[in-house]
């Protein structure tokens, strides 16, 4: 009993002189900093090719905790502004679902409070609450997401903007590929004070992101 | 039993070295060191802030009044954070303000040699270690953290002096430099070089 008391004291003891000579990264992160903001694209895709973009009418909450459902919170909409104002200011011009875009744009926000989610791109098309395809005019067919980057975390919320081609859908093989994609995710992802800085940094990494080259 | 047995064992033992260092000091000894550790080569580049966290422990035996043989362990914890940048990829970009952190646990065996006798003022001494270290390297994209813990062989050759608080005094301070070389491979970290300076106390005890 001694020893093992021992021993453990002499865990007890070099455990703390270690953890207490770490300089811990997230002791002295802002918010600011602690947000990453990822694009992931299809590099084979010529995005001048398109011209015409169509947004959806307000943002898929997804969740591992509640029903899936539809949002329109001040947020949401402030979003999707600033999107549309974003894409238009990339040389797209933003047109009705019916008029035939040659791009959708949908958007999520994720919320995943108790398990732990993959965050490989496109994981969220096949959560309940995401758009149905038939939304975009093209009922029964799958998303195809070009599959990269991931980072693991337990507890998060994020937002996903996904840009599809509807151009190409008719021969696409019964899918809506997704051209590029944007997750937004860290603390306080979901304050709309953030949106305009988060979405000017995505837009801002995707220089390819245009409708013309001039 | 068996464990009592022992020890009585190594006491006679330590009796019969003892009386042949009658005119010096136990064989047996510990150190504790403060250590500050300052990352070199491929480490620099991915954490270059020198490690003003970190220690380091050993115990030695003297085999005879120029040679002994022991064991050391020590931690150093290597940081750095850098500005928001993008970080390309094939087909993705990333935007993230990047905090580079390794925390390292070498446990090495170690031999040394000292280039004077024990009754000197000053003792200088050369050692090296060889064994393994811990590396614990974990870099943050933002507040998300991508870690990989692994284990890599470890070298460490030293060198450094022993000031003995009196003539014979059992209680010496020690000063050494070591350098540190581990072949560890993992992203941007091609090998694991540090210098370490470490200053602390040697207590010869039996």
């Amino acid at each position: 009993m001694k020893r093992t008391g021992m021993i453990l004291s002499a865990i007890a003891v070099s455990a703390l002189l270690i953890s207490s000579c770490r300089k811990e990264p997230l002791n002295d992160m802002t918010e600011e900093e602690s947000r990453i903001y990822v694009t992931n694209y299809n590099d084979t895709a010529d995005f001048t090719s398109y011209k015409t973009f169509s947004i959806v009418d307000s943002v898929a909450v997804i969740s591992n905790r509640e029903d899936a459902k539809k949002e329109l919170t001040a947020y949401d909409v402030k979003l999707l502004n600033s999107l549309k104002t974003s894409l238009q200011g990339r040389g797209y011009t933003l047109v009705d679902k019916g008029a035939k875009p040659d791009l959708a744009v949908n958007v999520s926000r994720i919320d995943n409070t108790t398990t732990s989610i993959g965050y490989d791109p496109g994981y969220w098309a096949g959560y309940p609450g995401y758009w149905d395809s038939g939304y975009w005019g093209y009922p029964g067919f799958d998303y195809w997401f070009p599959s990269y980057y991931s980072v693991f975390r337990t507890r998060e919320k994020s937002v996903v903007v996904d840009l599809l081609d509807l151009k190409n859908a008719p021969h696409a093989d019964n899918k809506l590929n997704a051209i590029w994609n944007a997750m937004l995710r860290g603390t306080g992802v979901w304050n709309s004070d953030n949106i305009e800085s988060m979405v000017k940094a995505v837009i801002d990494q995707s220089a390819y992101l245009k409708a013309s080259n001039n | 039993m068996k464990s009592i047995k022992v020890i009585i064992l190594l006491m006679i033992g330590s009796l019969g070295v003892h009386s042949a260092f009658a005119q010096s000091r136990p064989p047996l000894s510990v150190n504790v060191n403060y250590s500050i550790a300052q990352p070199l080569g491929s480490l620099s580049d991915y954490a270059k802030n020198t490690s003003f966290r970190g220690w380091t422990a050993g115990i030695n035996y003297a085999i005879n009044d120029r040679l002994s043989v022991g064991g050391k362990v020590g931690y150093a914890d290597f940081y750095e954070r850098f500005p928001r940048a993008v970080y390309p990829g094939k087909g993705e970009d990333v935007s993230a303000v990047q905090t580079h952190t390794l925390q390292t646990i070498p446990i090495l065996a170690t031999v040394q040699y000292s280039f004077a006798k024990a009754d000197a003022r000053v003792i200088p001494y050369a050692g090296v270690g060889i064994g393994t270290a811990n590396m614990n390297y974990e870099k943050y994209w933002g507040e998300f953290v991508e870690k990989e813990n692994k284990w890599a062989f470890q070298v460490s050759p030293e060198l450094g002096i022993n000031i003995p608080f009196g003539k014979y005094s059992p209680v010496m301070l020690n000063a050494n430099v070591q350098y540190n070389y581990a072949p560890y491979k993992l992203n941007e970290i091609t090998n694991y070089s540090s210098i370490q300076a470490n200053i602390g106390l040697k207590f010869h005890i039996q």
